[in-house]
């Protein structure tokens, strides 16, 4: 897939183009990259907010809780993908990186939106750059501030989106139907894990597990990711 | 190793090395007097100190020169000693000459002179001297390092001067207030002020703490009191 | 001579129940002659926050200017209000990106958090180092005077009039003790509901 996506930027490669059309294509064959990429899910409930993926691995070989895709950016908020890795691992560097600098000047926690604008940015600085393609990878960035929690998607072009619950990636016009159904004002935490493993099922190939997907929780107390025994427990109740 | 990488021992060097020696020391320390029509009070912290050390927490900074008359001294500890070494025997030079007791006025005038004698080595000390003017009042003569002499009712020298002189203008002056007291300032009051004062200095100022011995000076000769300071 | 004292100046910032006062001389200078007697050094930064720059008066300016910058860039950003202590830390973070080349103030911040109205003072050096206490805080060339008095005049829990005259009182009289400050004072008192200003006569000499 990577190759694919690098290929189809190829032969632009220096400066973004506008088709005849008004459309950047590059960003186009990102959001691509995206939609052929793992799903994940991201849900607010009343007291807390959840996201989660798919963590599916190729062979029995490998070696899984080593990498991780839910990640935390600081003590309150956490971040999850769908696309490419690598330009994953690099915006979340970025983020974290970005919400120390936000800390360092004003002694206190970066808000959510706060970071979420800034990686909105350098997201769309590589829509425009030269000698750089765009990221080949959509955000859910989950948060807490003061007294709620904030959930939004990030696109390769730098728009940013406000979600109460959202599905990205592979099948995610099935997930975000799924997600209208299921979806009500007053969810507990607890509730709203349970409503992101089922969306995540509804697409799933084979036996899901605690090993072949994450899930990370933010509320009051921080943002945290689940270990697998937890998600095993959550795993225990579907059906 | 070549042999111009050799170390350098200055010892061993042939250029010229400078020395220094410092004639002053700064021991710190605070002497606070305030005079009143039949009294006049003085204190001096207790704590001789230099730089981030304490020397020791109970050195006496006050030196009664004669039955009415009491000098305060802070600042550096060695002219401290000399000059009131050399005050103590013109006293009684004095006495000796003059078959009486020196009056605070002549004592004050005297140290003026002492300390402007050294007018190009000073002696580096904050003097407070107290005792009764010429018509019987409690009066406080202070000075600087080089014997200018200023005769007042009240008086905060040494290292916690510059804290506790506004704040002795604001209660014994009644500097900036509308409602000015009428009765006349008390032993009682002045003692009182005088603790609250040493408190404050000791909270700001390092070389001020430990102990407060105090003398209180009336018609019918000296008394002595102490209280604490915090000792950190 | 210390650059920090060409100018000369005192300020003062006090806790108390609900409220806090900040207050400064009105005095500028270039050394010992006096220049004119309505100079500015406390600046309103927000509905319950002021900041009070005494030092190099140049810099006095200059630092306002530059954190009415940065104030009203992040305010826009976050379209929220900043609070007093985030805006301390703002400037003691300009300060210290000038820590080989400093303004020459010595800040004193004053003011009441967003929502909870707590009162919150500090001072910092030159390079931004912060000091919060919870009485009071003091800076310019009566610094040591301030601090005899505010040692002695403080206490927990004033009122806000009782803060104005506390306040008032330390700084007037310490700056009566300074060469170079003095002529004039101006007290804030900041409460939740209210910010009463006033101009104070003093001795002019």
């Amino acid at each position: 897939m990577y190759q694919l996506y690098f290929n189809l930027c190829m032969h632009i490669f220096f400066i973004s183009i506008c088709s005849p059309s008004g459309k950047l294509v590059q960003i186009e064959y990102a959001l691509a990259a995206v939609a052929a990429g793992a799903p994940s899910v991201g849900i607010k409930a009343s007291n807390g907010v959840v996201i989660a993926t798919e963590n599916k691995h190729k062979s029995i070989l490998y070696d899984e809780h080593s990498v991780h895709k839910v990640e935390m950016i600081t003590n309150h908020i956490g971040m999850v993908y769908s696309g490419m890795g690598p330009d994953y691992r690099l915006l979340v560097k970025q983020a974290r990186k970005m919400a120390q600098q936000y800390y360092l000047v004003y002694k206190e926690p970066i808000p959510t939106v706060q970071l979420v604008q800034r990686v909105a940015t350098v997201m769309q600085e590589y829509t425009q750059s030269g000698g750089v393609r765009p990221f080949g990878v959509s955000l859910l960035i989950c948060g807490w501030d003061t007294d709620r929690p904030y959930l939004f998607q990030c696109d390769p072009s730098g728009a940013y989106f406000a979600w109460k619950a959202t599905a990205m990636g592979k099948n995610y016009i099935n997930g975000k139907t799924f997600l209208e159904k299921r979806y009500s004002e007053d969810l507990e935490l607890d509730d709203a894990v349970h409503t992101a493993i089922l969306t995540l099922k509804e697409s799933f190939e084979g036996q899901m597990t605690a090993d072949n997907i994450e899930v990370g929780i933010c509320d009051a107390s921080g943002f945290k990711r689940l270990d697998p025994s937890t998600v095993k427990d959550y795993l225990a109740n579907i059906p | 190793m070549s042999l111009l990488e050799r170390p350098y021992y200055p010892d061993y060097s042939s250029a010229p090395i400078q020395h220094q020696f410092s004639p002053y020391a700064d021991n710190g320390g605070s002497v606070v007097a305030i005079a009143g029509d039949d009294f006049v009070v003085i204190a001096a912290d207790t704590r001789l100190s230099t730089g981030f050390s304490i020397y020791t927490r109970e050195q006496k900074k006050l030196f009664p020169l004669s039955d009415g008359t009491i000098l305060g001294c802070a600042g550096c500890w060695c002219d401290t000693l000399t000059l009131t070494r050399i005050l103590k025997s013109r006293m009684q030079m004095y006495q000796h000459e003059h078959n009486k007791t020196m009056s605070t006025t002549a004592c004050a005038q005297m140290l003026s002179t002492l300390l402007y004698y050294k007018r190009f080595f000073p002696y580096y000390i904050s003097n407070v001297l107290v005792g009764f003017d010429t018509e019987g009042k409690g009066c406080v003569f202070s000075y600087d390092p080089i014997g200018h002499c200023e005769k007042t009712k009240y008086k905060a020298g040494g290292s916690a001067g510059a804290l506790l002189q506004p704040l002795l203008d604001n209660q014994i002056a009644h500097t900036n207030l509308d409602k000015v007291p009428k009765e006349p300032l008390t032993v009682e009051k002045a003692l009182a002020l005088l603790k609250d004062v040493f408190i404050s200095a000791a909270e700001r100022d390092i070389y001020t703490g430990d102990n407060v011995l105090i003398n209180i000076v009336t018609k019918d000769g000296i008394k002595e009191e102490h209280f604490d300071l915090r000792k950190d | 001579m210390s650059i920090l004292a060409y100018n000369g100046g005192a300020m003062v910032a006090m806790k108390g129940d609900q409220c806090v006062a900040i207050a400064a001389d009105r005095r500028f200078g270039v050394q010992a002659q006096t220049i004119s007697t309505n100079f500015e050094k406390i600046f309103n930064m927000g509905p319950h926050l002021y900041c009070g720059l005494p030092g190099l008066a140049t810099d006095t300016q200059t630092v306002m200017e530059k954190l009415k910058f940065r104030k009203n860039l992040y305010e826009l950003k976050e379209n929220r209000m900043m609070s007093p202590k985030v805006f301390a830390s703002m400037l003691s973070n300009m300060l210290y990106e000038k820590r080989f080349g400093p303004f020459f103030v010595e800040p004193v911040v004053a003011g009441l958090m967003p929502k909870t109205y707590e009162p919150y003072i500090c001072n910092m050096d030159l390079i931004g180092c912060i000091n919060a206490p919870d009485d009071f805080v003091v800076g310019g060339t009566a610094s040591a005077q301030l601090y005899g008095m505010c040692e002695a005049l403080w206490q927990p829990n004033l009122g806000p009039d009782d803060l104005f005259e506390t306040a008032s009182q330390a700084l007037i009289n310490a700056f009566d003790r300074d060469a170079i400050s003095g002529w004039g004072a101006t007290v804030y008192i900041i409460e939740k509901d209210k910010i009463t200003v006033r101009n104070l006569k003093t001795r002019m000499d």
